[in-house]
């Protein structure tokens, strides 16, 4: 991989944003960011990031409707769920979905790094999807 | 019709069990079969049958062929006898002499014929009381299988629970069991519980459904009143039973039974005949034990039916207070996220100014659960409806402009139309809370741009809180302002924990005024609140006085 690998952070909580913007950039990412469904599909188009970590409960247009436009794509993002909510059928949705991990807020910020690491490395050995 | 005015005959006293298989009727039946089985055995006996315990017409007959058999026989044979003795007129011979042997032949010939005759006596009437047993034996069996089909119907009617369906298996048994095919219920409505109205009904000239009666009107009416059954044949007397209105054809025998349980009258049962049937007091007696079994099913199903909304309301709440808990860790789980990231990327931080912007995140994470807690507070607060928010003299229109601005710079925009200055008396925390819990509400279940509109109407103001979202469905615009209450549309995709709006109806309620929902003139959703501008009539005090609200 070449370059600082690219975080989009998709969350309608401004104060989410701005702190993981500020823990991604110190940890040697490249973030951006999105506050709704709608842009976050629009900077996945035009950026290209590696890890999306998206939120499921925002206006617009929410985390399952972006996880479905994503799962229909030949190419697409890694994409972490990271969601308050924690029910396994909320789980289960996800991942049907194709989501690569979830993670349940209130997380630890060092572990979404590591995880964001480790899911990025599997990434890189991923086959393109046709 | 058969009889020229109507008959009341009026049943005092319980009806009989029907589970005891017989009344007093069938008793007294029963005492009159044992005396005339007494008596057919002494007759038989008697009358010199063998098989004393189960006489038959049979063996009767074949006792008085016996008997006349032997009786023509004997006759035959005196007859010849008393020939032979003519011919030996001439005997010589002392016992043969004429006059002797014709008086001893003339008295056994009479002799026999007497205890023949006796016999045939014995056999005529023990033929008469082995019919009459037959005819009662009939008789009672037609009313043991009314019994049958009484408790019958009694089962199949306590077996259901459903209103309608009992109502409709009540009247078909009853009909069926009286073979006729008009019929009615009507059950005690109203608030005063003074009038009846027809729930079920069968035949073409009967009572129509969902017909009403006052107590005491007509002949339901007056049964009602009096819960006494009646029975009717012939023409009505219309002076008897004011309010009656005679139909067309009239029924040739009618009658009309209370349903009553535990002392509690719940309606009457009517049942008419325009057939030949007459019904009689055994009728009468039976359609009042058929109204006892109903009178409980009625009961039953009605009780099944409160049940029913009971667990339903029970099941409401249940799924209310797990959407509530799911809501409030959700809530409680996004500013702790934002806080403990706060708290990392503080250890991350390279300037003051960064470190300075995550103070900032965590200020403002903690007063947003200190205000869901406060919400919370409030929304119990107001449950208890003891507390009274202090009113005082305060410029509605000021204080909206400055909930405004608060809500601009939290990223939320709105536009004011207000007048110059509106004075109201009202609390102006409640006022700030309101205002501001319209404008997020508005924010996030609306869209973009929300107009706050204060209108004096007379002795009202108008708030408005208008959004251009897709407005409320006409079926949730009472249930948002329940507690913890989250639309289906929306829970999913929007924090809150269903606390927002009915705050804002418990302090406009506090406050003497009303809150609810509209569709908004071109789209979108219009909260409106109508306030009185002087909510006490009381004298003017000064401005900033409290004064507790009575």
């Amino acid at each position: 991989m070449h370059g600082k690998p690219k975080v989009l952070i998709v969350d309608d909580e401004p104060d989410v944003l701005l702190t993981m913007r500020m823990i991604l950039e110190a940890e040697g990412f490249e973030p951006a960011l999105a506050a709704d469904g709608e842009t976050a599909l629009r900077r996945i188009d035009d950026e290209q990031p590696d890890v999306v970590l998206l939120d499921i409960m925002m206006p617009v247009l929410d985390g399952w409707f972006v996880l479905a436009e994503l799962a229909g794509r030949p190419r697409r993002p890694q994409v972490i769920v990271c969601s308050a909510k924690s029910s396994d059928v909320d789980k289960t949705r996800a991942f049907d979905l194709g989501a690569d991990e979830y993670v349940t807020k209130p997380y630890e910020p060092d572990d979404l790094v590591r995880t964001i690491r480790e899911t990025i490395a599997r990434g890189s050995k991923r086959p393109a999807r046709l | 019709m058969s009889e020229p005015h109507s008959v009341v005959m009026p049943l005092k006293g319980t009806p009989l069990r029907p589970d005891t298989n017989g009344g007093k009727e069938e008793g007294m039946a029963a005492a009159t079969r044992t005396d005339i089985q007494e008596r057919i055995e002494h007759e038989a006996r008697v009358a010199g049958i063998r098989k004393l315990s189960r006489p038959s017409m049979e063996a009767v007959e074949r006792r008085r062929l016996q008997l006349w058999g032997v009786t023509i026989i004997v006759i035959v044979t005196m007859a010849l006898a008393a020939a032979v003795a003519s011919l030996a007129r001439s005997s010589d011979v002392e016992w043969l002499k004429p006059g002797v042997t014709r008086v001893a032949i003339i008295s056994l010939a009479l002799g026999f014929s007497a205890y023949a005759i006796e016999k045939e006596i014995h056999l005529h009437r023990l033929s008469r009381l082995l019919m009459d047993e037959r005819v009662l034996s009939s008789a009672l069996s037609n009313r043991l299988q009314q019994h049958s089909e009484l408790t019958a119907a009694g089962r199949a009617v306590n077996s259901i629970l459903d209103m309608h369906e009992v109502l409709d298996v009540i009247l078909s048994n009853a009909l069926g069991m009286l073979h006729v095919e008009t019929g009615s219920i009507m059950l005690i409505e109203g608030e005063d519980e003074d009038e009846l109205v027809a729930v079920a009904a069968r035949g073409s000239n009967d009572i129509a459904l969902g017909a009403r009666l006052q107590l005491g009107q007509s002949i339901a009416g007056r049964v009602a009143r009096s819960r006494e059954p009646l029975l009717l044949s012939g023409r009505v007397d219309d002076e008897l039973y004011p309010g009656h209105q005679a139909r067309v054809p009239a029924p040739h025998s009618a009658m009309c039974v209370p349903l009553v349980n535990r002392g509690q009258l719940l309606g009457v049962l009517n049942i008419s005949s325009f057939g030949e049937r007459t019904f009689d007091e055994h009728d009468l007696q039976l359609l009042c034990l058929l109204a006892e079994q109903v009178a409980a099913a009625i009961t039953n199903a009605r009780l099944y039916e409160a049940e029913r909304v009971h667990v339903a309301q029970l099941l409401e709440l249940d799924r209310t207070k797990t959407q509530f808990v799911a809501s409030v860790s959700h809530e409680l789980r996004t500013p702790l996220t934002s806080i403990r990231g706060a708290l990392s990327a503080s250890r991350r931080a390279a300037t003051d100014e960064q470190r300075e912007e995550l103070l900032d995140v965590i200020d403002r994470q903690t007063q947003r659960l200190s205000s869901m807690v406060e919400e919370m507070l409030t929304a119990a607060r107001l449950e208890r409806k003891g507390t009274m928010p202090m009113l005082r003299r305060i410029d509605l229109a000021a204080l909206v402009r400055l909930v405004a601005l608060d809500s601009q710079v939290a990223g939320r925009p709105v536009e004011v139309q207000a007048p110059e200055r509106c004075e109201i008396r009202a609390d102006p925390e409640s006022m700030r809370r309101i205002v501001g819990n319209l404008i997020e509400n508005a924010h996030k279940y609306g869209k973009p741009p929300v107009r706050v509109v204060v209108e004096p109407a007379g002795d009202k103001v108008l708030l408005s809180v208008v959004d251009k979202g897709a407005g409320v469905p006409q079926t949730e615009r009472e249930k948002i302002f329940e507690r913890f209450y989250r639309s289906e549309r929306t829970a999913t995709s929007r924090p809150g924990i269903g606390l927002g709006l009915p705050i804002v109806r418990g302090l406009v309620e506090a406050t003497g005024g009303t809150v609810w929902v509209e569709d908004a003139p071109g789209g979108g959703a219009a909260f409106r609140v109508a306030l009185k501008v002087r909510p006490l009539d009381e004298q003017e005090v000064e401005p900033c006085t409290a004064s507790q609200r009575s």
